[in-house]
């Protein structure tokens, strides 16, 4: 390995900005240090290098945000980005939860990334993406603090991400005008692969959601595909760690054909005949786990499922973080397509 | 490929401007909205420090585990720094050997729309003047709750009106109300103490704001103080995170002094003296002088705390020194009652001090700047900052009550956990003596003056302080010690440098580290590493 390094590097600083490289490869470095190879990870190095902002309700290019509550008993939190009304310059404590004024207003529940081991919904990364999903989709996000691996495995972040669907479900602010709350799922790598679970599990209730969207989803499955076997290690991402996020995540015991990893592989639920939202799927062409993301999309096509793919070739990991490359703006503009499609 | 407008760039900072050619001295915007500062300038040396330092994890993966457990990190933001304190760990030199090719122009793909920030408005100095950080408690779906938060807001825009009467007659109604809502927790608690608040600033200001120094208020203090060090971490947490610090800037000194600016019975100094008894090598002598309001009834209590204090140290052997220095308020301290000797390793600790400094009458020169100006002369080996996170220091009414009504609603909500009685309830009396003071008082009255973090940072700076930055050990201690607590929400955070402690994601005391700039140079509000860059 230690050979071919300098070639590895060389590659995905071409297709990258320079900030992203150095944004991603810094993850990357941090990362490693965290991930044991014993399985555990090093949570307080973790929370220390994670850069966090807190919520502003003081509107900040016409977004503003607060931190609520969902369940306490698990320390549930999620942080809510709503745009704010022209001349609004100052927010009350009861303007927060204020009735929207719009006739429709998409509510997207998102989940951020990390691999179910990193970040929060008040990473700074995070938080500024889910600002710019409020200014573009002109939609109230609310972003889901779920629980981490290793320390809460599966099911933990599909429980978390139900328990703030039938939150939002039940907020009366968050209704449009036809007393409905329009609900969008979305989220990226780790995140990803969570809305497509919680959807799963509101298929067999009464809760409707409109859509689903994966940026870069995180699936998985016991093979070598030939993208991961290509694309190893070449664009910040390596099959090792990949192993490892999974290994930390699924319960003991449990191998890469577990449903939570490999929704379509022997042990996954059929969706035939099953009324699922309509989903953008979003793969990156470096992203070495597209070989499943492709699978993924497929499954949904076999299934009679609605599906959009968008593939974007020279896109790596993590290129939405960043407005500063065509895929961000094009997978921006889709996103805005795809929630207003409804009303 | 239009690009988006600068209204959909990152949200957290201040404005931004959508120029095509950054000016190279100026931080990378959008690093800058992911938390990160990295001058444009520097972005090329950055990314070849970081592929030194996977070259040199890759090929020392051992040492791997030494980096994440045993190095301490700092101020993770500045990553060039970051990364070179990882090289220096993996023992590489800090200059480019001339083994490693030079890097070729790198052919990146074309960056559209970078935005940028200046230095200036990192510093925060440009930051709106309210922060409204706050937890929203979900018992917000309350109608009762709500109306009563609505009214109570009316109510504080009437008395910045100066409309009394008005206010009055609300203060009647939500007493009504408050009758028809659960006062035991949530927001009709915290709504229970604003609106005596209120009631108090209305009808009977001087009964707060001049209730008196006599020894029953004193004696008061003291108790509602440890009652509410008991009850919640915010306490505990600044004195460990200054320990911490005071303990590393005193290695390698033996003759240390610590000023504590205030110390109540001295619960912050037993840790410290254990730490310094079994530092290797052996402990130092150590001086402590402490600051506190007289004691009106002949006692002295300055002195019984001490003697309690070296008898501790007498039991682990640390040579110990103590001395009182009664004052009624810090402004009214002269340095040479510390009497600090020439050769002593001074640490200066303010565990929420400063802010009462920042009341004045314009036609003085004002307190902090005199008392920050003595401490620099002292030039001590490390100052220790606690402050509350808030900005309750705003001029107008409106904004301090509505800020305060965010921060203690989010600290109440902190306490709510806590089952130790009558710990909490005297707690929440400490707490409320403190809102009593941001809402009722004005001018000198009013000593709980709170300012965040920003603004110390830049007040600090201009002082003639730079940051000492406080670590990942400082950070994991920190957290560890929140695992005592069952109330589950509690969070630490770094912010370039700073540790705050907080509940549910809204910090609430923020604690910082500070020495003394060596010559009169032009003050630093930021840490400037333009030395790092010479040393290549």
């Amino acid at each position: 390995m230690a050979g071919s390094n300098e070639v590895n590097l060389n590659e995905s600083k071409m297709v990258v900005p320079l900030n992203t490289w150095v944004l991603i490869s810094n993850f990357k470095l941090a990362y490693n240090l965290l991930r044991r190879p014993d399985g555990t990870f090093n949570r307080h190095l973790a929370e220390f290098l994670d850069r966090k902002v807190p919520a502003n309700a003081n509107p900040v290019d016409g977004v503003f945000s607060f931190d609520v509550i969902i369940d306490r008993s698990t320390s549930l939190l999620s942080r809510i980005y709503r745009p704010a009304q022209d001349g609004e310059p100052q927010l009350n404590i009861v303007d927060l939860e204020k009735p929207m004024t719009a006739e429709v207003v998409p509510v997207i529940i998102f989940f951020h990334g990390g691999s179910f081991a990193h970040s929060s919904a008040n990473s700074a990364i995070y938080d500024t993406l889910c600002r710019r999903l409020v200014g573009i989709c002109k939609a109230v996000v609310v972003s889901v603090n779920y629980r981490r691996a290793p320390e809460n495995r599966y099911p933990c972040a599909y429980d978390d991400g139900w328990g703030a669907l039938e939150w939002v479900n039940s907020r009366s602010w968050l209704q449009s005008k036809d007393s409905k709350v329009h609900i969008y799922l979305a989220g990226d790598s780790s995140g990803g692969n969570i809305v497509h679970h919680v959807a799963l599990r509101a298929v067999e209730s009464d809760i409707e959601i409109l859509g689903n969207i994966l940026l870069n989803p995180m699936f998985g499955g016991p093979e070598r595909t030939e993208s991961e076997k290509r694309l190893d290690g070449k664009y910040f991402v390596t099959i090792q760690d990949r192993d490892w996020y999974w290994k930390a995540f699924l319960p003991d015991g449990e191998d890469r054909d577990h449903p939570a990893c490999n929704p379509f592989g022997p042990k996954g639920k059929i969706l035939e005949g099953i009324k699922f939202p309509k989903s953008l799927v979003v793969v990156a062409g470096l992203d070495l786990v597209q070989d499943w993301q492709l699978a993924y999309v497929k499954g949904l096509e076999k299934a009679g499922q609605e599906v959009k793919l968008l593939y974007l070739e020279q896109a790596t990991i993590g290129f939405y973080l960043l407005p500063n490359n065509n895929h961000f703006y094009t997978v921006m503009g889709e996103i805005s397509n795809f929630v207003s499609s409804d009303c | 490929m239009s690009p988006y407008d600068s209204a959909t760039s990152s949200g957290g900072g201040s404005g931004s401007s959508a120029s095509s050619s950054a000016k190279p001295s100026e931080i990378d915007g959008l690093l800058a909205g992911a938390g990160y500062k990295v001058r444009s300038s520097d972005l090329r040396h950055v990314a070849q420090r970081l592929e030194r330092l996977e070259t040199a994890m890759v090929n020392s993966p051992a040492e791997i585990s030494n980096l994440a457990s045993d190095s301490v990190h700092y101020n993770p933001s500045d990553i060039a720094s970051w990364v070179d304190s990882l090289l220096s760990e993996l023992h590489q030199t800090a200059s480019m050997p001339s083994d490693l090719p030079d890097l070729p122009d790198l052919m990146v793909a074309p960056a559209i729309n970078h935005t940028v920030l200046s230095d200036a408005a990192w510093t925060d100095q440009d930051a709106p003047q309210q922060l409204n950080q706050f937890t929203v408690v979900t018992a917000m779906e309350e109608d009762s709750g709500i109306r009563l938060v609505h009214m109570l807001m009316t109510c504080a825009e009437s008395v910045q009106r100066g409309e009394l009467a008005f206010a009055g007659s609300l203060i009647e109604d939500m007493q009504a109300l408050l009758t028809r809502v659960n006062t035991s927790c949530g927001i009709g608690k915290v709504a229970d103490y604003f609106i005596d608040a209120l009631r108090r600033r209305i009808f009977s200001p001087q009964s707060v704001c001049f209730g008196g120094s006599g020894s029953a208020s004193l004696y008061e203090n003291e108790v509602l103080y440890h009652h509410f060090y008991e009850a919640c971490p915010y306490l505990k947490f600044a004195h460990f995170t200054a320990n911490q610090a005071i303990l590393e800037a005193f290695d390698g000194h033996d003759c240390v002094h610590v000023i504590d600016f205030n110390l109540m019975h001295g619960l912050q100094w037993p840790a410290l003296i254990q730490a310094l008894a079994l530092r290797p090598g052996g402990p130092p002598l150590l001086r402590l002088t402490g600051i506190g309001p007289p004691s009106p009834d002949g006692r002295d209590s300055l002195r019984e705390v001490g003697l309690r204090l070296a008898e501790l140290a007498r039991s682990v052997n640390v040579r110990f020194a103590f001395r009182g220095v009664a004052a009624s308020r810090l402004e009214d301290v002269k340095p040479w009652m510390l009497q600090v000797g020439p050769k002593e390793a001074v640490a200066v600790n303010s565990i929420m001090q400063l802010h009462r400094l920042l009341g004045s009458d314009s036609t003085r020169n004002s307190p902090v700047e005199v008392v920050l100006g003595w401490i620099r002369n002292l030039n001590p080996k490390i100052m220790t900052v606690i402050e509350q996170e808030a900005n309750h220091n705003q001029p107008g009414f409106m904004d301090r009550f509505t800020e305060a009504l965010y921060y203690y609603s989010t600290m109440f909500d902190s306490l709510e956990g806590c089952a130790l009685q009558p710990e909490k309830a005297l707690a929440e009396i400490y707490i409320q003596r403190e809102i009593c003071n941001v809402v009722c008082c004005e001018g000198l009255a009013r000593v709980e003056r709170h300012e965040p973090l920003g603004k110390w940072r830049a007040r600090l700076g201009q002082a003639g302080f730079r940051p000492s930055h406080l670590g990942s050990n400082a950070f994991k201690q920190a957290s560890m010690l929140l695992t005592l607590f069952s109330a589950e929400g509690y969070c630490v955070e770094e912010k370039e440098g700073c540790l705050t402690l907080g509940w549910h994601s809204r910090p609430l005391i923020a604690a910082s580290a500070w020495q003394a700039v060596p010559d009169a140079n032009p003050p630093l509000g930021i840490v400037n590493h333009h030395s790092n860059h010479n040393a290549l």
